[in-house]
């Protein structure tokens, strides 16, 4: 059997998450990686040439296999192609990111990572106003991968 | 494994081959602008090897302003918060001197963490309108001139002509064309958000129609508006000086004279 088509696993890379060092990609480094146009999404929000052009050039830099349509459909053939059984992606707040996973999920099952946080806490803020959000989260906000500095 | 015939192209000898396969790949892809801002991860470090914080806290709202530029990275995920913050972090010796970049990070967190608890909620107004007008007050329609940049008002007409060719406006540049758009042609923001999102390389739902909504007053306290006192500071005069309408443009006059004229109902509300 051609090693090629025997992969556990496939990541789904979307335009949320356009780095080489996403959580899914660095979670499979070796898996096959697809990013699909969405042509739907395309329509809708009238995305202007510019826009198509940055993006396509941030893909460019990933290690990707490029394709347009029906991103769940798409992604299902890719696994399919690729004798997997199971997709991984990374997390969007994005409504139409839910709906995508739910259909891939009719044919694989979908492993979602968190994105890197940017707040290092488990609970939840509350987010009537920013500035409520901002006294609860701040501090939490210079916790950062890095060393840790004087305050003020 | 061999290229699939439904695969797209990854092999270019330059951005203009990549620009012609676009062209013809995207047909209905609005627009005949390229922009000048590259994409990719390289293109975003380089960029993010710029950010100056300490200059960045005390020009940011300048239109020359020390910003950064990384939206559209952010937005993409080309670059995380979290690294941008914590590189932030290690250019500075006190923290205090990233506090306005963080803190304008912390916006972004804050829009993403709300879209993931609305979701589609964000196309929908979330408070009544403090202007003292109704939603069927305002039109549906962004009208042509503002999209086609020919309102004779020499700020927004340049503002709108960036938007289309670069697909950036500067924050500042943003609240302007959106209090203009919202109180002073009375347009329903969400018109004006989706030209927004078309024409923006850092289009995001949720950063793009909650600042519109904040602007319009359905996510904040009172509606934002400006006056040409205030535009002329931050934009150093370059729109002012050149403009016929200098002098009797509708953004002359003191800030509660300006409240009287766009929000007749509102003022007479708080003033009773
Ligand atoms: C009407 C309106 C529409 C907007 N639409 C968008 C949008 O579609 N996408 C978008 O990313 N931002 C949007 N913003 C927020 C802000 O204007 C831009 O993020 C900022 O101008 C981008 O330029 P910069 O990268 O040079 O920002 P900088 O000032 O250098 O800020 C650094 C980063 O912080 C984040 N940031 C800064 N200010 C804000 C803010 N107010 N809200 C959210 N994030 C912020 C961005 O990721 C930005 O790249 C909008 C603001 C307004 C008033």
């Amino acid at each position: 059997m051609n090693p090629d088509r025997n992969h556990e696993r496939i990541v789904w890379v979307h335009g949320d998450c356009l780095r080489p060092g996403n959580p899914a990609l660095r979670a499979r480094p070796d898996a096959p990686a697809i990013f699909c146009w969405d042509d739907e999404l395309l329509r809708e929000w009238k995305i202007s040439f510019k826009r198509v052009l940055f993006i396509y050039e941030c893909l460019l830099e990933l290690p990707v296999t490029i394709r347009r349509g029906d991103v769940a459909g798409e992604v299902a053939a890719f696994a399919d192609e690729h004798g997997a059984t199971g997709v991984v992606t990374t997390f969007s707040p994005s409504p139409r990111f839910g709906l995508i996973t739910s259909e891939i999920e009719k044919s694989y099952p979908v492993e979602v990572l968190p994105e890197d946080p940017f707040l290092d806490y488990p609970g939840e803020f509350d987010l009537r106003r920013f500035s409520r959000f901002w006294r609860q989260a701040e501090s939490y906000a210079y916790r950062g991968g890095g060393e840790q500095l004087k305050l003020w | 494994m061999p290229m699939s015939v439904k695969d797209m192209r990854r092999e270019f000898s330059g951005r203009e081959e990549l620009i012609e396969y676009l062209r013809e790949q995207f047909p209905e892809a609005e627009g005949e602008e390229a922009g000048a801002t590259r994409g990719g991860r390289a293109a975003a470090e380089r960029a993010l090897a710029g950010v100056d914080p300490r200059r960045y806290a005390s020009t940011r709202n300048f239109l020359d302003g020390a910003v950064t530029r990384l939206a559209p990275s952010i937005r993409h995920g080309v670059l995380s918060l979290a690294e941008v913050r914590d590189f932030v972090l290690s250019r500075v010796q006190r923290a205090n001197d990233a506090s306005k970049l963080i803190l304008e990070l912390g916006w972004r967190e804050y829009w993403q963490r709300l879209y993931a608890q609305i979701g589609e909620g964000i196309w929908r107004d979330r408070e009544n309108l403090k202007t003292g007008f109704r939603p069927v007050d305002y039109s549906e329609d962004l009208p042509d001139d503002i999209v086609e940049g020919r309102t004779g008002l020499a700020c927004i007409d340049a503002f709108s002509r960036e938007l289309r060719q670069t697909g950036y406006l500067h924050n500042h540049a943003r609240m302007w064309v959106a209090a203009y758009v919202v109180h002073w042609r009375r347009v329903r923001w969400q018109a004006a958000a989706r030209w927004f999102l078309t024409h923006l390389l850092d289009g995001d739902p949720a950063s793009n129609n909650l600042s519109w909504q904040w602007v319009a007053s359905t996510f904040s306290s009172k509606p934002y508006f400006f006056n040409r006192e205030n535009l002329e500071r931050f934009t150093g005069g370059r729109y002012c000086r050149e403009c016929p309408l200098k002098g009797k443009c509708d953004f002359e006059g003191e800030y509660d004279e300006i409240a009287a004229r766009l929000f007749p109902n509102a003022a007479m509300e708080s003033a009773r």
